[in-house]
């Protein structure tokens, strides 16, 4: 029996953001939502252990009130229960503020062995929220993780990462908290039944009100300007011609010889 | 103490945060702090700028870097640093969060350079957010102001003469409860992408892992190396994990990017963004790799490449 | 609900499916939505023009709820011709008051909130689901099956769009064919609501409505639009894909060609295209119309291709959403009498018959026909340019009057007068 709580993001699809050249600025007008590319992996990684061990899942998120339509998305990869800890402030927060909330949501409300988060976040790829919501929580943690199995014991996880110097295995007590690779595993897409199954399974709605306590950020946003990038964007069909026309032009610019 | 404080794994990233650090020292009139994890490192830090070195104690055999977190916590909640930088790598990335946590401050992951504040001595920190479509500016209002710098983001500091600097012993840590119970080093590839003036990047539009030998063949006649989108070594396992560029990956500045079957999503594009020209093949005509290209061909790359070799070969005389 | 049946399965989010499953929603029904895209909206075309009349009849004052763009105050035809430009221009006022008569939108926006009022009324909605077969009990449809999953229900309502596939698993639709169908393409061009009103001569928030003809198709059959939003431009062509398939043109380059257009180039300069996207629009009129009921099934919106196609005007959002409602209302009928057989459900064409939808099709119904007379698209453009360049032209030479100008140029022109009569007879009676 594992009880694991699996953290997710509601994160803008950066696909979605267009940019002004002119004055760099970023345009969100018309952005569509998506969960954090990687925590489909966090989810799908808890529902597998479940899978095999029994117990439940939980999806945690925080974020704005409006984002509602994440429960369902979430839901539908196969948790049983959603925690929306939300609040129309909780929009653009910092990653401490966001494992301090998830520490004051968990800590009042769940009981758990194992977290999983994603390695980072789509929008912002801290990868700080995991081992600060660990810190936070006193539990070991280990990030970039590739692999996970329960041992014999039931007690500890053991965890194989993946580091710029190379691969450890280690092994955690429970309850600890793990960062995964997209690498862990191919996450499941959501069939219908699954999708209707979604709408009907519990979601603790968790305000700031029950949190009891407000979050300041220490980190203070002075100004955002997007990357732009001048090139030719020249677009050729695939004959020989073209083919010859661009390799003359990279003869011309000196960068083949 | 206060001061700036550096920490990083290897000495490499050390040396580079030692040069940024000797020069916010001047701008915060501090000293420059770093952490060593042995008395050779030490000494070698303070003949390249640091003021004072913290001895981290020796690991249990069983033990991971990681379980530095208490001791440098513990040490900077005493001494007050005003500045702490941490190198960049996933173990580093992993104990600056901790460090903050348990310091309650604020921490710019992937901070990618940043301005001085003289009047406030306040860091106006950069950071690449949204797949690197954009740089985000924060500062820190707690103490210390913390920053994750990537590797190579700055020049090692050079070896200085004659300097004198104090070694401070750090008491040793409790063991922590993550346990090492296997480690398989890597083996070091011998090719170095950001150094590369042609690259040919494969995606996941190339079908299966024999077809590599397409990409290697136009690397070997333009003098290139090949290197690929982080799914095709991640998921695929086609090629090691050094090879791929994006934002979490490598970032390389060649005079020539050849994108095969790469979608050219934002957060490759951010790995190559620097490159002189970039040449995308795809069959999708609303790729977005086409709008980050100076030359794109829409079509399959399984005609097009033996078509381009085939050409290359006749005019570049191969 | 029983275990997986539901009362109704509406296949699309599109303003067909939306409206249908909204209805039925809101008469109590269990009534399940499935729309491939990953919201509704995502997967359709950006931009265009909604007349307002049929959704207001079903939300009333749908605008003050409703993400709508601007309200049509101007409509403007503009006839092209190498560097010449000849535009007939309207407005009225009375447009832009309630009930307005037309409104600029966005479908990500619209299509999105039309589903979540079917939503609110208690329909479930299940998107990133894509309905790959239909169920059949001793020929009577019966329910879906996406991927592994099949659900059951009374009815079946295909609201899928232009080349249905629910309506061909049905057998009552085929594969539409290249000359049964045009292809659009669209930009959406990022500028100041400001500049936006001030290039279209604009009051405020109101909006205007361009269409082209000529040049901007190289004498293919379609057109251009130009529809002002709120802070961007939707700009795009629609031609015959079978015309398209004969030249060695892509419309991803005629586009660009269009923006360069002389006409066009200072409305759209300094914009920032920030969407691109292209679609089929279904346009042999009522000649390719599927059979729109059958056993357990029926057919809405561009599915049954309810769409109105002039070349340079397509109008097909109203009727989708008046399908749509005729679809539910149809629906209701046949749960009274509980009968879901073609027989049960065929209040559905009788209400499409006493509705617009089949009267303004049947209006149009010669519209292919006249359509696919190039001269439309090149002579014409050309004649009616030519004329006023001439007509406006002050050179020294000695003045002709106007009818001698009218009838030299047609003399000129490659369209010989008897054909001129003729396509003008046949357009008047189109139109
Ligand atoms: C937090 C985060 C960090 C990330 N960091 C990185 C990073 O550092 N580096 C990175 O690369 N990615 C990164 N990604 C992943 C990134 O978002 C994309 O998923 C990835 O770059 C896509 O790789 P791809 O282009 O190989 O594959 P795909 O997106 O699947 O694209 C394959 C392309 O091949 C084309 N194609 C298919 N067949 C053919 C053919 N026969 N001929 C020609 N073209 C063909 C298709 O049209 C398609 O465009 C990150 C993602 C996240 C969320
Ligand atoms: C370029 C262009 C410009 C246009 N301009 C105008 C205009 O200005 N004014 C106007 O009134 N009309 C315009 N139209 C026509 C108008 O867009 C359509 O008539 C209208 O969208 C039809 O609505 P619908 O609900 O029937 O279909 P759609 O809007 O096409 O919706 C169908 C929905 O079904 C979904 N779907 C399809 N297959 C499946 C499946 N197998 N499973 C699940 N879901 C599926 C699709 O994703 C889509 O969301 C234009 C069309 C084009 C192409
Ligand atoms: N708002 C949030 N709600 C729940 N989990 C989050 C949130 N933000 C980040 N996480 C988790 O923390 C991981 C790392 O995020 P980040 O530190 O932003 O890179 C994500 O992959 C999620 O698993």
């Amino acid at each position: 029996m594992l009880n694991i709580i699996a953290c997710f993001k509601w994160v803008v699809d950066e696909a979605d953001v267009k940019i002004d050249a002119k004055s760099r600025a970023l345009l969100m007008e018309r952005v569509g939502y998506k969960i954090s590319d990687y925590d489909r992996n966090a989810i799908e990684e808890a529902v597998r252990l479940q899978e095999q061990h029994g117990g439940n899942v939980v999806a945690a998120t925080v974020g704005p009130s409006t984002a509602k339509q994440c429960l369902k998305d979430a839901l539908s990869r196969g948790p049983e229960r959603a925690d929306f800890i939300n609040d129309p402030s909780f929009v653009d927060l910092e990653p401490e503020q966001t494992a301090a909330i998830l520490a004051t949501a968990i800590k009042a409300k769940e009981e758990y062995d194992l977290i999983i988060c994603g390695e980072g976040s789509s929008d912002l790829y801290a990868q700080q929220v995991g081992p600060a919501l660990a810190e936070r929580l006193g539990i070991p943690c280990a990030t970039c993780v590739n692999k996970l199995t329960l041992a014999e014991s039931k007690k500890e996880i053991i965890a194989e990462r993946k580091l710029d110097d190379g691969m450890e295995v280690v092994s955690m007590p429970l309850p600890a908290l793990v960062t995964v690779l997209p690498d862990i595993n191919t996450p499941r897409i959501p069939t219908l039944k699954q999708v209707l199954g979604a709408a009907k399974k519990p979601v603790d709605n968790i305000t700031l009100n029950d949190l009891g306590q407000t979050y300041k950020p220490c980190l203070q946003t002075t100004g955002i300007l997007a990357a732009t990038m001048e090139r030719r964007r020249l677009k050729f069909g695939a004959d020989e011609k073209n083919i010859l026309v661009i390799i003359g032009a990279l003869l011309k610019e000196g960068v083949i010889a | 103490m206060a001061g700036i404080w550096i920490f990083a794994e290897n000495r490499e990233q050390t040396l580079e945060l030692l040069n940024a650090g000797r020069n916010l020292a001047q701008d915060f009139k501090a000293k420059v702090v770093t952490f060593a994890l042995n008395v050779h490192l030490a000494e070698e830090y303070i003949n390249h700028g640091s003021d004072e070195v913290l001895l981290l104690p020796l690991l249990g055999q069983d033990q991971s870097l990681e379980s530095y977190v208490p001791v440098i916590a513990e040490v900077a909640r005493q001494e007050d640093p005003d500045v702490f930088f941490i190198g960049g790598t996933q173990r580093g990335r992993e104990i600056a969060a901790r460090v903050a946590a348990r310091l309650n401050t604020g921490l710019c992951g992937g901070c990618t350079g940043y301005k001085v504040d003289q009047k406030n001595k306040l860091l106006l920190m950069n950071r690449m957010i949204l797949g690197g479509a954009a740089v985000q500016t924060v500062v820190c209002t707690t103490r210390p102001q913390m920053a994750v710098i990537p590797p190579r983001t700055f020049e090692q500091a050079p070896l200085m003469e004659g300097r004198q600097g104090k070694v401070i012993e750090l008491p040793a840590a409790q063991p922590s409860a993550v346990k090492v119970i296997n480690r398989t080093p890597k083996v070091q590839e011998s090719v170095d992408l950001t150094e590369a003036k042609i690259i040919v990047s494969v995606g996941r539009g190339m079908e299966k892992k024999e077809d590599l030998s397409l990409a290697l063949e136009l690397a070997g006649v333009l003098g290139g190396e090949v290197g690929c989108s982080r799914p095709v070594a991640e998921e695929l396992h086609w090629l090691p994990e050094e090879r791929y560029m994006g934002i979490s990956g490598k970032k390389v500045k060649p005079d020539l990017y050849i994108g095969l079957g790469v979608s050219g999503q934002i957060q490759h594009i951010t790995g190559i963004r620097d490159s002189k020209i970039i040449f995308g093949i795809n069959r999708d005509e609303n790729a977005p790799i086409f709008e980050a290209a100076d030359y794109g061909i829409v079509g399959d790359l399984y005609e097009v490449v033996p078509k381009l070799i085939k050409e290359l070969k006749v005019l570049l005389k191969k | 609900m029983s275990e997986d049946k539901f009362a109704a399965i509406i296949v699309g989010a599109g303003p067909a499916g939306s409206t249908a499953a909204y209805l039925l929603a809101r008469e109590g029904l269990e009534v399940l939505l499935i729309e491939k895209g990953a919201t509704p909206g995502s997967k359709n075309m950006f931009g265009g023009r909604m007349y307002s009349h049929a959704l207001n009849r079903i939300i009333p004052n749908f605008w003050e709820y409703a993400p709508v763009e601007r309200p049509v105050a101007r409509e403007i035809i503009t006839f092209l011709n190498g560097g010449h430009g000849v535009s007939i221009d309207c407005q009225n006022l009375n447009w832009v008051k309630p009930p307005y008569h037309s409104f600029t939108l966005l479908r990500a926006e619209f299509d999105d909130w039309l589903a979540s009022k079917a939503e609110e009324e208690g329909a479930m909605l299940a998107c990133g689901i894509r309905v790959d077969d239909l169920l059949f009990d001793k020929g009577r449809v019966v329910g879906i099956r996406a991927g592994e999953d099949e659900m059951l229900a009374d009815v079946i309502i295909a609201a899928d769009g232009v080349n249905s596939i629910v309506a061909q698993k049905a057998g009552l639709a085929k594969m539409f064919l290249p000359h049964q169908v045009a292809t659009g393409v669209k930009q959406v061009i990022k500028l100041s609501p400001e500049t936006i009103s001030q290039r279209f001569g604009l009051d405020g928030n109101n909006g205007a409505a361009q269409l082209f003809v000529g040049d901007c198709t190289e004498g293919m059959q379609g057109g251009g639009f130009l529809y002002t939003n709120k802070s961007t431009l939707s700009l795009g062509l629609v031609i015959k894909a079978s015309e398209l398939q004969k030249t060695k043109y892509k419309i991803s380059d005629l586009i660009e060609d269009f923006k360069d257009n002389p006409q066009v180039k200072p409305l759209v300069e300094g914009g920032e295209v920030v969407e691109y996207s292209a679609h089929l629009v279904p346009e042999a009129g009522l000649e390719m119309m599927p059979q729109l009921c059958g056993d357990g099934i029926l057919v809405a919106g561009d599915a049954a291709g309810f769409v109105l196609n002039l070349g340079f005007i397509v109008r097909g959002m109203d009727f989708a959403i008046a399908s749509g409602e005729a679809a539910a209302k149809a629906v209701m009928a046949a749960r009274k009498n509980k009968n879901f057989t073609r027989q049960g459900l065929s209040l559905y064409v009788q209400l499409l018959k006493q509705d617009f939808i089949l009267r303004d099709l049947e209006a149009y119904r010669k519209g292919p026909d006249f359509l696919g007379n190039r001269r439309m698209f090149k002579e014409y453009p050309q004649l009616v340019t030519e004329l006023a360049s001439k007509v406006f032209t002050v050179d020294g030479t000695p003045p002709v009057h106007l009818l001698g100008k009218i009838l030299s140029q047609v003399k000129e022109s490659r369209v010989g007068p008897f054909q001129l009569a003729g396509d003008s007879w046949k357009g008047a009676r189109l139109l």
